[in-house]
């Protein structure tokens, strides 16, 4: 369904992705994992408009993705749920929800807020309250759940787990599955290489901008290198 | 100082304040979603106030076409600023600035051949005075009154109940998180540009037939707006409103009080005073 070859992205005289291939196969979830820095933010902004790469092909169902800005991607059927989740804090959950519904038709929007609400019941009593006012694990469900309004076929989610406490990632982690349930492909980025390792079918292992090692996400859990540079066994 | 002078003054007052609040709010907006600061917006008060010259009064147009005319004629000028000018620059914002400053001085130099070295007068669209508790009002002061309200609610239920406000409000608050939900960022900063400049028309235009028109007049409220924006916090919509309505009153009364020089002055005194003890404006957000 996604197909990325040899992607190259720099800021300024930074290197930060250099010749990094992937592909995402339809109704799969496919992990990005590696240290600090090493490109895997990066990666999926170059997906989404939010970066131009340098050089490289992005195909989504055969459509290139290479220079389109955001607003198109989202049209495609792509969705990104960014680093640091990215809420609008001074809006109210249901108007996150709302945005993230920007380009589809009214009707649309409350048969979709109807199954959101089905998985994350907490949004719907938190309707009115000020995204910024959540606590951690509220928002990154909010910044998921905002994402899913668009109806996307492949999810962008970009470190979910991260500032939250072991039982909050686990939450991530089960709601992570039942999207994929539903039939959206999903590439999971993350630090937490065994949470995304546990849920992904495949990964790839990033280093300082380039691909080191990719496979089958239950390969790389017994692989010695990754042990004891990823998973810290 | 009489009652009767302190009612006219105090009127007076709330009427130069809502033609402030309708320059600060376009700034405001502007501000708010792109960071930048529209120093062309007191050129384009100048035009706007030009356009009902040329449209109303040398035309012979009903006041209020010219109107309209002056409003959407400048907000189309607002879009082609942001496609050709901010757009281009790529979100830079020293270079915008700079840009803006051009712009601004392009428009104010153009003026003068344009419209010619004379000041311009437009006559009296709502000639007479009205009494209000006692004392005479000039009507054309007294309608500029409604007319900002109604743009002023206008504005505020645009932004809060539309989903081109939302989306406003959503690149406010973080431009990329709105582009990947589906806004067009460009669409939207360049609607931005055009209610900002049909604002500040619609104050030209409203100020038409009271000041004389000359290609620098546009300055005066520039400042004002500046001010307030600063008083009410950048970026703060009910700052604005509230910072135009102080302005405008000490504007009017000490004005006539004290006479003009000890008005803008005070002015100042009291945008320090309030610096110092609110720092980041009246409804600043520390941010
Ligand atoms: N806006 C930017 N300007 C300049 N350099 C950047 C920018 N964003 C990222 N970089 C650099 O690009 C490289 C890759 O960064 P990226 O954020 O993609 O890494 P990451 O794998 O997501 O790291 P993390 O796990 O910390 O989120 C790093 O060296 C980083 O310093
Ligand atoms: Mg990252």
């Amino acid at each position: 369904m996604l197909e990325v070859e040899n992607l190259w992205v720099r800021y300024g005289t930074v290197e930060a992705v250099r010749g990094v291939s992937f592909s995402v196969p339809a109704g799969s979830i496919v992990s990005l994992i590696g240290a600090n820095g090493a490109g895997k933010t990066t990666s999926l902004r170059a997906l989404t408009g939010l970066v131009k790469p340098g050089a490289g092909a992005a195909r989504f169902e055969s459509r290139s993705l290479i220079g389109l800005a955001p607003h198109q991607v989202v049209s495609l059927g792509i969705a990104h749920v960014p680093e640091g989740r990215r809420l609008f804090p001074k809006m109210t959950v249901l108007e996150n929800l709302t945005m993230g519904a920007y380009r589809r038709s009214r009707a649309d929007v409350a048969s979709t807020l109807t199954m959101i609400y089905e998985h994350f019941p907490i949004l719907k009593e938190r309707g009115r309250q000020r995204a910024g006012s959540l606590s951690g694990g509220e928002q990154q469900m909010l910044a998921i759940a905002r994402a899913l309004m668009s109806r996307p076929k492949l999810l962008l989610l970009d470190e979910p787990s991260m500032g939250l406490s072991p039982i909050m990632t686990a939450e991530v982690g089960k709601i992570i599955r039942q999207i994929n349930a539903l039939d959206v492909s999903i590439i999971l980025v993350e630090q937490n290489a065994m949470l995304a390792l546990t849920l992904a079918q495949y990964g790839y292992v990033l280093q300082t901008g380039q691909l080191v090692m990719q496979g089958k996400a239950q390969d790389l859990l017994r692989d010695e290198g990754v042990k004891k540079a990823y998973l810290g066994l | 100082m009489t009652f009767a002078l302190f009612v006219q003054s105090a009127i007076v007052g709330v009427s130069l304040g809502s033609i402030y609040i309708l320059m600060a709010l376009g700034l405001t907006l502007m501000f708010g979603m792109m960071h930048i600061i529209n120093f062309a917006h007191g050129a384009v008060y100048m035009l706007g106030a030009f356009v009902i010259y040329y449209i109303f009064f040398q035309g012979g147009a009903p006041y209020f076409a010219a109107f309209v005319a002056s409003m959407i004629l400048l907000g189309v000028f607002g879009y082609l600023v942001e496609r050709s000018i901010y757009r281009p620059i790529k979100g830079g914002i020293e270079p915008t600035l700079v840009a803006l400053l051009a712009l601004t001085t392009f428009l104010q130099a153009a003026g003068y051949p344009v419209f010619g070295q004379l000041d311009k007068h437009v006559p009296p669209v709502f000639p007479g005075t009205r009494n209000i508790l006692g004392v005479g009002i000039s009507v054309e002061r007294l309608m500029i009154i409604p007319v900002a309200a109604a743009l002023v609610i206008a504005l505020y239920l645009f932004i809060n109940k539309t989903r081109l406000g939302a989306a406003m409000r959503a690149i406010e608050q973080d431009k990329e998180a709105a582009a990947l939900q589906g806004v067009n960022v460009h669409v939207v900063n360049g609607l931005a540009f055009a209610i900002g400049f049909a604002l500040a028309a619609a104050s030209g235009a409203l100020m038409a037939p009271i000041f004389k028109l000359d290609p620098m007049m546009g300055e005066q409220p520039l400042l004002k707006a500046f001010i307030i924006i600063i008083l009410g916090g950048l970026g703060s919509v009910p700052g604005a409103i509230l910072g135009g309505l102080m302005l405008g009153l000490i504007d009017s009364i000490v004005a006539t009080a004290l006479g003009a020089e000890p008005a803008f002055l005070l002015s100042f005194v009291f945008i320090i005073m309030l610096l110092l003890f609110r720092p980041t404006g009246l409804f600043g957000y520390a941010s």
